[in-house]
């Protein structure tokens, strides 16, 4: 919920008197500033008073409350905050609605559903609703009973429902109210109504039908009660002993299962869980990404209650280890999972691929903190009446950036296309039909079967399968929308109008049947999308395959690289990964001569990784650079977990180096090839060609010429006919020298090197982004001398390198990229703070930091770690707050790359 | 007399450069008063000031500081790097002026 509608609802409910934002802010824990602007903005949109004097005091204005009697269907309700409103639980809160909002004091309700679904809150949430709509006063009263407490006395049950006259029963010796009285005006929730005994049932639909009952052993007085039934059930709809209740009862609610409910209401139900106990250890919880995989993925029979009890047991132990093993932060590991719970990684397989679309997977450890609305859902990942909704949303966005409406046009056509290509390219193969017929209605599915057919008759072509299924997808999307009054916007229509003038003529027949099948009414813009579907063709939609980088193994052994393969193909689930064996009797140069061959053979375009376990094979990816030209890196002692994960990023389209470095990581050694940034080395910028003259000396000349390069800046041409010899140049360039780029005409590889190409520097950005380069390291070398002339305590050269080592280290670990003025920022900051504590300058804690470091643990590890190093060199102490300081400039200047 | 705020994060780079700052006004014989602090005093003291200059390092709270100056004429900038790496006091000084 909105902090404003927070507010809105608090004063909604507490209507008695007059408020200061001080009441208001204490009671919802909110900043009091921010509660005055919430205040004033309800002010403004005429929902609140203000009253004169001082403090200022908030009232909610009459209209205000007696308005929402009516709601509007824009008004968000508590219900509507249920995770999966929009979608799994849209029929459910509908029906709620009705239920609730039925002239003239609403329909009584049962709620069908398995045990865990949420059946009594769900039933709570109508009654807020009831409240919030107006229906029932502030104060009306809200009554549960579950009916099993009971069930072994069904005369004590039925007394406790209806109440007893005095004389009734042995031991009744006075009169009882029963809980339908004392619900009067409001609602009453009996759960696992189906214990109710036959007779209590009769005088339930007794007063069901009449709206009044009799107290037990009374005959002659009729107690007429003003109240709401929601009863809920656990019971089989099908059941005979249903069948009565949903006979008598008008509503009937079913909530979906868990498993119906789907991977994104599931992750969603995680991260409250999660983000709840974070609020009750004040402290962020960590889990990584197999045990949030298992939560995602686990057998969970008793649904959402049992997967929130799961996730608490998970991290009361999780806690139990922070708080025993003495460990810096709250970290959930598979470890601590309750059994069943680690066994939903074993399916990890079949819904890999699925997972991966949905979340986000930046890091290996997912973080979870209540005060943070961060999500890890991939905004890719909406379902289809979303997708208008972001078309009008990104319209809205542009057209207030000022952009004119054909630039409009163009990004929004771009993304259109991609809506497309999710219905149809990349709709998976086990989407089905029958698949298709659990998320759209059957009888769009028939719809789409027919006019599918006819329009395939009158254009005279044949629709795949895919485009089929894309279209009654798509259907299924935009009659909602229709049916719910909002609007559809199609930008291209024009040019679909006019190039396929078949296509839509053929889309307005269909919308014609749409108007009459539906009853809705299609507007031409969503004539344009059909059209779109009936001119695509599956060979044009498919697409180029994007490329990937290559995944070969060699080994030695007559069949160990080809068997890892295998395992890796079918775990990952494709057949990317590739294998040579390498007999012990193979020769190597004979084996070279394979893995040329099947390089170029299985290179797509991205390189090639080449994972070998030892010996010869390690130098293999030079040797076939050179003989190919096709950039290759090695990853030795090779294991299946490094072959998985090499795999499993090269399908998902990861770079080279980013496979090459996520492996090196994985396999304990670090990658921190790129050494520290030295301002007192020379500088240097490489050119290189096939033979060192020509092309590269023509570089070297556009490069001098273009850039002002300062006195300790070189460019050298190079060439590189023998690979092995270049990469010994390299290293010992490094020695002496910085090499800020290669700038060339082949492509080069070179570990933490920034490769541009010469097309880039004669046609591209190619000199902007050495310029950057060079300015970058141009404003460190400045930064340094000015430093040396305030810092005494050290060599603040040297300082200034390895802050800036440490700046590099730091973005990497916590995986956030900084602008660079906020870097050179950071290297003051920090060089600074290095100087005082040499010198012995103490700065007080002032303490404002505590509730950071107990958000953002984890973090302040990793940077306790990255400043090992310059605690080591210049023999210093960083403390808690300093560290704190430094771990928030990191992270909060972290800006999303464009 | 004019009042010019410098904000960081521990007030511990800024210090230096408010020094410089005031050498230089003192040279140009401008009266004024500059003074460092820390994300958190400087909260209280948004209103009282009638330039407000940020560390590189704490970019992140110009948008912050920017909205709750709204409408008062006070203006908010980020320290150019190269000035602040350099500890350039007369040129921050002047470019602040003329904000």
């Amino acid at each position: 919920m909105r902090k404003i509608d927070e507010v809105m609802n608090w004063l909604l409910s507490h209507t008695e008197q007059e408020h200061t934002a001080k009441e208001i802010a204490d009671a919802l824990q909110l900043d009091r500033t921010n509660a005055s602007r919430y205040l004033n903005q309800l002010q403004l949109e005429g929902k609140i008073e203000k009253q004169n004097g001082r403090p200022v005091k908030y009232k909610v204005l009459k209209n205000s409350e007696s308005s929402s009697t009516q709601p509007s269907l824009d008004k968000k309700f508590s219900l509507d905050f249920l995770i999966g409103a929009e979608k799994s639980l849209n029929v459910p809160i509908q029906q709620a609605k009705a239920a609730i909002l039925y002239p003239p004091r609403g329909l009584h309700t049962l709620i069908l559903g398995e045990t865990g679904v949420g059946k009594s809150m769900f039933a709570e949430l109508m009654y807020q609703f009831a409240k919030e709509s107006g229906m029932v006063t502030s104060s009306a009263p809200f009554v549960r009973f579950n009916c099993a407490d009971y069930a072994e006395n069904p005369q004590l049950l039925t007394a406790q429902i209806f109440g007893v006259k005095k004389g009734a029963y042995t031991g009744a010796e006075k009169d009882r109210e029963g809980l339908l009285s004392k619900a009067n005006g409001g609602v009453i929730f009996l759960d696992e109504v189906h214990r109710l005994s036959h007779q209590g049932q009769e005088m339930l639909f007794t007063f069901i039908d009449k709206g009044y009952f009799r107290r037990l052993g009374d005959s002659e007085d009729k107690i007429i009660s003003e109240v709401q039934i929601i009863a809920a059930t656990t019971e089989e709809p099908e059941s005979t002993l249903l069948k009565t209740f949903t006979r008598r009862i008008p509503m009937t609610i079913l909530l979906p299962d868990l498993k119906e409910r789907g991977l994104k209401d599931r992750y969603m139900l995680i991260q409250a869980f999660i983000k709840e106990e974070s609020k009750r250890l004040s402290k962020s919880i960590y889990i990584n990404k197999n045990a949030l995989e298992s939560f995602m993925l686990y057998e969970c029979p008793s649904n959402i209650g049992q997967l929130k009890s799961d996730i608490q047991l998970a991290c009361a132990k999780a806690f139990f280890n922070y708080k025993s093993q003495g460990k810096s932060y709250i970290l959930i590991e598979l470890s601590d999972l309750p059994q069943q719970v680690g066994r939903g990684h074993l399916r990890i397989k079949e819904n890999r691929q699925e997972l991966e679309k949905l979340i986000r997977y930046q890091d290996d450890i997912f973080k979870f903190h209540y005060d943070e609305d961060d999500t890890y859902l991939n905004d890719e990942d909406v379902n289809d009446s979303y997708f208008y909704e972001q078309i009008e949303h990104k319209l809205s966005k542009l057209r207030n950036d000022g952009l004119n409406e054909q630039e409009i046009n163009q990004i929004m056509s771009m993304d259109i296309e991609k809506h497309f290509r999710r219905y149809i390219v990349d709709l998976s193969p086990k989407f089905r039909k029958d698949e298709i017929a659990k998320v759209v209605d059957v009888q769009i599915v028939e719809f789409t079967d027919r006019v599918l057919s006819e329009a395939a008759r009158k254009l005279n072509k044949e629709f795949d399968e895919k485009i089929y299924y894309g279209f009654a997808l798509h259907l299924n999307g935009s009659i909602e929308r229709l049916r719910n009054g909002k609007k559809i916007y199609h930008p291209k229509l024009n040019l679909i109008r006019v190039n396929y003038p078949d296509e839509f003529l053929a889309a307005m027949e269909i919308a014609k049947s749409i108007d009459e099948t539906f009853s809705v009414e299609t507007p031409l813009d969503e004539i344009g999308y059909l059209a779109m579907f009936l001119a695509s063709t599956p060979n044009e939609l498919t697409g180029e395959k994007a490329a990937n980088v290559a995944v070969l193994i060699i080994m030695h052994g007559n069949s160990t690289a080809s068997s890892m393969a295998q395992v890796v193909n079918t775990l990952v689930g494709t057949t990317h990964c590739h294998a040579l064996d390498m007999p012990l009797s193979m020769k190597p140069q004979s084996m070279v001569e394979l893995a040329i061959e099947k390089v170029k053979e299985i290179h797509e375009g991205k390189g090639v990784i080449l994972l070998v376990d030892m010996g010869s094979l390690v130098n293999f990816s030079e040797l076939i650079y050179d003989d190919t030209g096709i950039p290759c890196k090695t990853l030795d002692s090779v294991s299946t977990p490094i072959a998985l994960e090499a795999c499993r990023r090269a399908v998902l389209g990861r770079e080279l180096s980013d496979i090459h470095n996520a492996c090196t990581e994985l396999m304990g050694r670090s990658t921190a090839t790129n050494q520290i940034n030295d301002i007192r080395k020379r500088n240097l910028i490489i050119t290189v060609c096939f033979t060192g003259e020509g092309a590269s000396e023509r570089l070297k000349d556009i490069i001098s010429h273009k850039l002002e390069l300062g006195a300790s800046f070189e460019v050298v041409p190079m060439n590189i006919l023998n690979r092995k010899d270049f990469a010994h140049s390299i290293v010992q360039y490094r020695q002496t020298h910085e090499i800020l780029a290669i700038v060339g005409t082949v492509d080069i590889e070179e570990q933490g090197i920034p490769f541009i190409s010469a097309v880039d520097i004669l046609a591209g950005d190619g000199i902007d982004r050495l310029k950057k380069l060079v300015s970058h390291q141009d404003e460190y070398i400045k930064i340094g001398e000015s430093l040396s002339e305030h810092i005494k305590s050290v060599d603040a050269k040297v300082l200034i390198s390895y802050v800036r080592q440490f700046i590099v280290d730091s973005e990497r670990m916590l995986k956030v990229s900084l602008p660079d003025d906020v870097k050179v920022g950071i290297a003051l900051h920090l060089s600074f703070l290095v100087d005082h504590i040499k010198q012995g300058i103490s700065h007080k804690d002032k303490g404002e930091l505590e509730d950071y470091i107990a958000k953002n643990s984890r973090e302040m590890a990793l940077i306790k770690q990255q400043l090992k190093s310059i605690e080591h060199i210049f023999k210093i102490f960083f403390s808690q707050s300093d560290i704190a300081y430094l771990t928030k400039m990191i992270l909060s200047n972290h800006q999303d790359t464009v | 007399m004019k009042k010019i705020m410098l904000v960081c994060s521990a007030g511990m780079s800024t210090s230096l450069l408010v020094t410089k700052m005031m050498k230089a006004a003192t040279e140009k014989g401008i009266e004024i008063d500059i003074f460092a602090c820390s994300e958190s005093e400087a909260k209280q003291k948004y209103n009282d000031v009638d330039i407000i200059l940020l560390g590189p390092q704490v970019r992140f709270l110009l948008s912050k500081i920017q909205k709750s100056v709204e409408g008062k004429n006070i203006p908010v900038a980020v320290i150019d790097s190269i000035d602040y790496g350099t500890m350039n006091g007369p040129v921050v000084l002047e470019k602040a002026l003329k904000l």
